[in-house]
Order: C-alpha cells, then structure tokens, then sequence
C-alpha cells in the first residue's frame, strides 16, 4: 500500500478557523481566535487561505512574521491549509490543466512557508453530485513533485452529500495507487456520517439524508491524512446529536489514526457573538472524554 | 472592525468631481466565508429608494483600484479581501439628498466547489442585502 499508514497513537485535537466564520472580522480579531483555540488546549489549526491571510495570496513578511508570533504565543501547530482551485475562475469557461496547476503551485508554495504539512484541496465540480472537474488528475499529478518538494500533502475534502463507498473516493484511492504517492489522500469530513436531524429540522423527512456507516472509514483511514470533525450541534451534556462522535473516534482509537481532528463548526448562530466559542468548548469537552484526556 | 450588516454605514456619502456632486459611494462586506477573485464576482446591482442602478452606472473599488464592472471578469489574480468592505460609487448626477435612504446591493460570484448551477445563487440564498443608511 503507497501511503503512510500510521498504526500507533491517537487522534489529535485542533481547530478550524472556519468555526469563527460569523465573527471573524467583527466581533473577533486573528489574535482572538488562536487564544480561543488555546484554551481548548487544541494542538493545531486549520486557516482558509483567502480568508485569512492578510494580502493573499503575497501576504507581506509584517503578516508572516506575526503569523509564527501568533503560533508560538499560543502554542498551536498550523495543520491544514484551506485552499480553492477555482474552476470556474472565469465566467463561461474551466481553467485550463496549467492554469489550475499554477494556482494549485501558488497555494503549495504559501502553505509551506507558513508552516502547513497539509493542504486541503478543495476540486471544483461539474454537476450536482459534485463530480470534480475532469482534469484533476492532469494538474494534481503535475504538482505531485511540487508538493514533494515542499513538504505538503494535498488532500480533497469527502463532504455530505459524498458517501465514502462513492465513485469518487474510489478514483481518489486508484489515483493514489496508481501513482503510489503519500503527497495526495483525502479529508475525511464527519458530515458523511450525520444520521440524526438538526433539532430544527424536527419532524421533517430525513429519509433522501445519504450517509455512511462508521465502518466504511477503516479501508480508507491509510489515506485519510487528516479529518474535519464536523459538528453542528452540541447539547448541555456535552453530545453531538446529529452525528455518532464516540462511535467515530471510538474506532480511529482502535485502529491506530493519529491524524488531526479539526473542529469546524457549522450550525446556528455562528455571527452571535461567544456561540462559536462555547459550542466549540462543549464539543472539545466530548472529544478529550472520548480520547481519555484530563 | 466591520459593521455586522453587510451594508455599511461607514463610506455612505456623496461624491463630487470638480465641485459638483456626481454620484454617491457605498460600501458593503462579504458575508462569504472566504475571499474571492474579482473574476468571480458577478456585476452588482444598487437600488437605493426604488431607483436601480446597474452596469456602467457602477463601478467598484478593491484595494484602492477602481473597476469597472465589465472589467471584473478579467482580473482572476486580485482578491477582494475578506476584511475589506467593496466601495460601490454610483452614478447620479446632483448624488443623494441628506437624510434616510433605503439602499439594496444585489450581486453574485462563483463557487467552483458547488455545482455550477449556484453561481448565479450565492448570494440571493441568504436573502435580501438591505439597510436604511442615512447620508449627512
């Protein structure tokens, strides 16, 4: 099997800036966020590239060198970069394989200057289903050298409505076979796994909600590299109720997956100021209970 | 800091061109989660007490440049930042009166992530961008 395919130690806990997406800018600066996630006593972080870095994509060495004050000062590691390959850049027509390459090449080259063994890839798509334009495999082959080089794995993201059993993550894996790479595997995103209603979304019909069993994770965990723990709704008792969270971490634990668990919360009230923040303390409660941390 | 409305009420005001006004300026912010190209973007739409304004009649300004909105297809290599509200100058000979106005922005951009489909809906599925700003 071509990628690493680690067999000891636990997940580890961090964060995605995207949690604080309602808030970012009005209610909370960069500096509120990394101290956020300090006291969560999480490990990493996520950023989203033209979010937040300052003058992106040429962020100036003012911002880069308070970039590694803020890590250092808050004791966090940059994990995953967020970043786009904007298909439709241009309207009326697809990028072309070298044109994605060079903003792919461009994303690569930041992320390791600030310090980010992983990048988050995200593909554009062509249909409703999501199918990824037809030239991935061209421009992500072309970068694999790249990406080598500077240290980086890109790893497209697998989101509700995907299920892991699909043909897309199917391709990914051949991709990743054929090419025997460790610089290219996936983000798992617990959404695919979401079996329960938001409680608003109370009475309504939830039978066309396509998602995976916990299970379907164990063959692809050699190329999940990282994971978005998803969460859209902590209760008072420190559950997640849409989605099986002890069951989820409960079998990366048995099976040796010492990856990232970045927290991206994505439910109500995310521009209410301290909603983001508490919701991500409650879910921090749950997962340091499920990993057996004080 | 931005103001939490999308429309802001700092930048409202008229503008003048060699002593006469000629239009007036609004600024608004991204509700998106992240930057986007100005290729991206889709030409904006002002409707300030049920007068609409559209096409040359607007032009918009990222990062201190000003474009205008036919031009916006082209620059796939500048950003608007998230942080940076887009100042809209509209063109209105003699500008705004002083006191309330109810101003709409209407736009759009692309998604490459959603399906293709939504790039005309990005904006229009978190509802109406509105606010009753007052020009002094």
């Amino acid at each position: 099997m071509a990628a690493f395919s680690p067999k000891t130690g636990k997940p580890k806990r961090g964060v995605s800036l995207y949690s604080y997406s309602g808030e970012y800018g009005v209610t909370m600066t960069m500096e509120d966020m990394f101290a956020d996630i300090h006291d969560l006593g999480a490990e990493g972080l996520e950023i989203l590239a033209n979010a937040h870095i300052e003058g992106y994509p040429e962020p100036t060495d003012a911002w880069i060198e308070n970039w590694f004050r803020l890590l250092a000062k808050y004791a966090i590691k940059p994990v995953e970069y967020g970043h786009w390959i904007d298909s439709r850049l241009y309207p009326g027509r697809e990028l072309s394989t070298k044109e994605s390459y060079d903003m792919l090449l461009r994303d690569i080259k930041l992320a390791n200057k600030l310090g980010f063994p992983l990048l988050r890839t995200k593909l554009g798509v062509i249909d409703d289903d999501l199918t990824p334009v037809k030239n991935w495999r061209e421009f992500i082959a072309m970068a694999l050298p790249d990406a080598e080089k500077y240290n980086v794995r890109m790893c497209p993201e697998i989101h509700t409505p995907t299920v892991l059993k699909s043909k897309m993550v199917d391709d990914y894996v051949e991709f990743i076979e054929k090419q025997k790479t460790k610089q290219f595997g996936i983000n798992i995103d617990f959404s695919v796994f979401q079996t329960n209603p938001l409680p608003m979304w109370e009475g309504q019909d939830m039978s066309t909600l396509k998602f995976s069993p916990v299970e379907d994770i164990v063959p692809l965990l050699p190329y999940t590299y990282v994971c978005h723990a998803k969460f859209q709704n902590m209760s008072d008792d420190f559950i997640e109720t849409t989605t099986p969270y002890d069951k989820i971490i409960g079998l990366l634990i048995e099976h040796g997956w010492n990856g990232y668990l970045l927290s991206e919360y994505e439910g109500v009230n995310k521009d209410v100021p301290g909603y983001s923040s508490a919701q991500l303390r409650r879910q921090h409660i749950l997962m340091k209970r499920i990993l057996g941390q004080d | 800091m931005l103001e939490k409305e999308c429309i802001q009420s700092r930048g409202f005001r008229n503008v003048s061109e060699d002593g006469k006004k000629v239009g007036f300026q609004v600024c608004f912010r991204s509700l998106y989660y992240r930057g986007v190209w100005l290729s991206q973007l889709r030409p904006a739409t002002v409707i300030v007490d049920d007068e609409t304004f559209s096409g040359d009649q607007v032009t918009w300004m990222i990062g201190g440049k000003v474009y205008l909105q036919d031009e916006l297809a082209k620059f796939g290599n500048v950003n608007w930042p998230l942080l940076e509200p887009a100042i809209l100058t509209v063109r209105k000979p003699g500008g705004l009166k002083q006191g309330f106005h109810d101003i709409e922005v209407q736009y759009s951009y692309s998604s490459s992530y959603m399906p293709p489909g939504m790039d005309e809906l990005m904006v229009k599925l978190q509802g109406r961008i509105t606010r009753r700003l007052i020009l002094v």
